[in-house]
């Protein structure tokens, strides 16, 4: 005890049999264990005397390296600090490459999804622009429609009204075959000519027919009108409340204001 | 400047806490021992940076072995400043920090630090400074060639030239007057 093998067993400078042998000692005498545990509470006031302050940053630092794997920690005792040390850096690594592996795979979602979108939305621009122009032909066609239906609409009003009368003028011997079918009413002075039913040769440039009143044996201009192939619907001419008969020339382009006789092509009476 | 309140716990029910590795029981840890195994790791690795190293590396390494302490072969500070002396004695026998610090002057290292760094104020030990001013120089020079600077008692002996067992011996001197002036 005087030897002063206590107060080096306290500093750690004893080699183990020696070590072995004071702590046998300690558990078979109280006296040398309380001298142990004096010497020991001296030389840690000692440095509680001569502490320094580590900077205050450390704490954190410290608490942190320890309490990074306390989870594993609770589970497994760590057999060596050098396995252990090991272990640590493995997780950290690991981690960090799960975090970035998983910015990789965000990031491959992202530009899988622009693609995803620009490629639809370029697909249903084009449906777009064929519903548009879809859409355009069937105005055209609706507008059709009702053109048609209106001007069938009046041909019918025509045809309904009982003050029209349907006068058929014949081909002259000039033009036998001709025909063509005028709609007069007196009492409101219209006179329509039929040209979808109309038998006439077609006009050239240079001439066109012309439509005459007889009132009272004198001929009155009512209009000119061309005869083609496809001629369709009725066209309006000039008004007259009276009329014998009508008749139809073939005259210069524009017409002449008397009928030139040896052109005449159809004529019809009304009574 | 508005501190954190230190965690103070026993050594009885640290040690439990240790036991049960809860998160407080390394916090209570590091408060209650920081600075104190702090100073003595400075005064034997003197750089602070690498002082500051070998702290946490004592601390690691006291938290992940503390299965293998024994409350009944001591405390549990005599444990942890072995470990810690051991780890800074390692350091500077290192080749990387022998290459580094070959032109530090080691003699004056303790009183410079004293100088240099606040030692922490306990109350508790108000009063004490003259007791220990009573240790005679050549006992306080051992003890703290043996305690701050990781000498070997036998190293010790060759760099104070004088035989092994009045090493032993002034040792045992000094820490009896510490024991007085601590009771």
């Amino acid at each position: 005890m005087e030897s002063g093998i206590l107060e080096l067993y306290v500093l750690g400078e004893v080699n183990p049999s020696e070590k072995h042998q004071v702590e046998e000692m300690a558990l078979q005498h109280p006296a040398i264990k309380a001298e142990l545990d004096a010497i020991e509470k001296s030389m840690e006031l000692y440095a509680v005397f001569n502490a320094i302050e580590p900077s205050d940053n450390l704490r954190d630092k410290v608490l942190n390296s320890l309490v990074t794997n306390l989870g594993d920690d609770r589970t497994f005792k760590p057999r060596t600090t050098h396995a252990t040390e090991k272990q640590e850096a493995k997780v950290i690594e690991l981690a960090q490459q799960k975090s970035i592996n998983f910015y990789k795979y965000a990031f491959a979602a992202c530009l899988a999804l622009l693609i995803l979108s620009v490629a639809t939305l370029f697909a249903i621009y084009n449906k777009l622009e064929n519903v548009n122009s879809q859409l355009v032909t069937m105005e055209l066609q609706t507008q059709k429609f009702s053109n048609r239906v209106n001007l069938m609409d009046h041909q019918l009003h025509i045809f309904r009204d009982p003050s029209f009368k349907i006068i058929k003028l014949d081909g002259t011997p000039k033009s036998p075959k001709s025909a063509l079918a005028v709609a007069w009413s007196p009492s409101k002075q219209q006179v329509m000519i039929d040209l979808s039913r109309m038998k006439l040769p077609a006009n050239d440039d240079q001439h066109s027919y012309q439509l005459w009143a007889l009132v009272d044996g004198k001929p009155i201009d009512l209009g000119v009108f061309n005869a083609t192939n496809d001629s369709t619907g009725m066209i309006q001419m000039k008004s007259i409340d009276r009329a014998q008969a009508f008749a139809v020339t073939l005259e210069p382009r524009g017409g002449q204001p008397t009928p030139t006789m040896d052109n005449l092509m159809l004529v019809g009476k009304t009574e | 400047m508005s501190r954190r309140t230190k965690i103070s716990l026993t050594e009885e029910e640290l040690i439990l806490a240790l036991r049960q590795r809860e998160k407080f029981a390394a916090e209570a840890l590091y408060d209650m021992y920081s600075s104190s195994l702090y100073g003595v790791i400075v005064r034997i690795v003197i750089d602070t940076a690498v002082a500051e190293d070998v702290l946490q590396e004592s601390f690691v390494k006291i938290w992940q072995s503390f299965s293998s302490y024994s409350a009944e072969k001591g405390r549990l500070f005599t444990w942890m400043v072995n470990i810690a002396r051991n780890l800074s004695i390692d350091k500077i026998r290192s080749k990387d920090f022998k290459n580094q610090s070959k032109n530090q002057e080691l003699e004056n290292n303790v009183t410079f630090i004293d100088e240099q760094k606040n030692t922490v104020y306990k109350p508790e030990l108000l009063g004490i400074k003259d007791l220990v001013e009573k240790l005679k120089p050549e006992q306080k020079s051992i003890l703290d060639l043996v305690y701050f600077k990781g000498y070997t008692h036998v190293e010790a002996a060759d760099e104070l030239g004088v035989p092994l067992g009045t090493i032993k011996t002034r040792l045992r001197m000094a820490i009896q007057q510490l024991r007085k002036s601590f009771n």
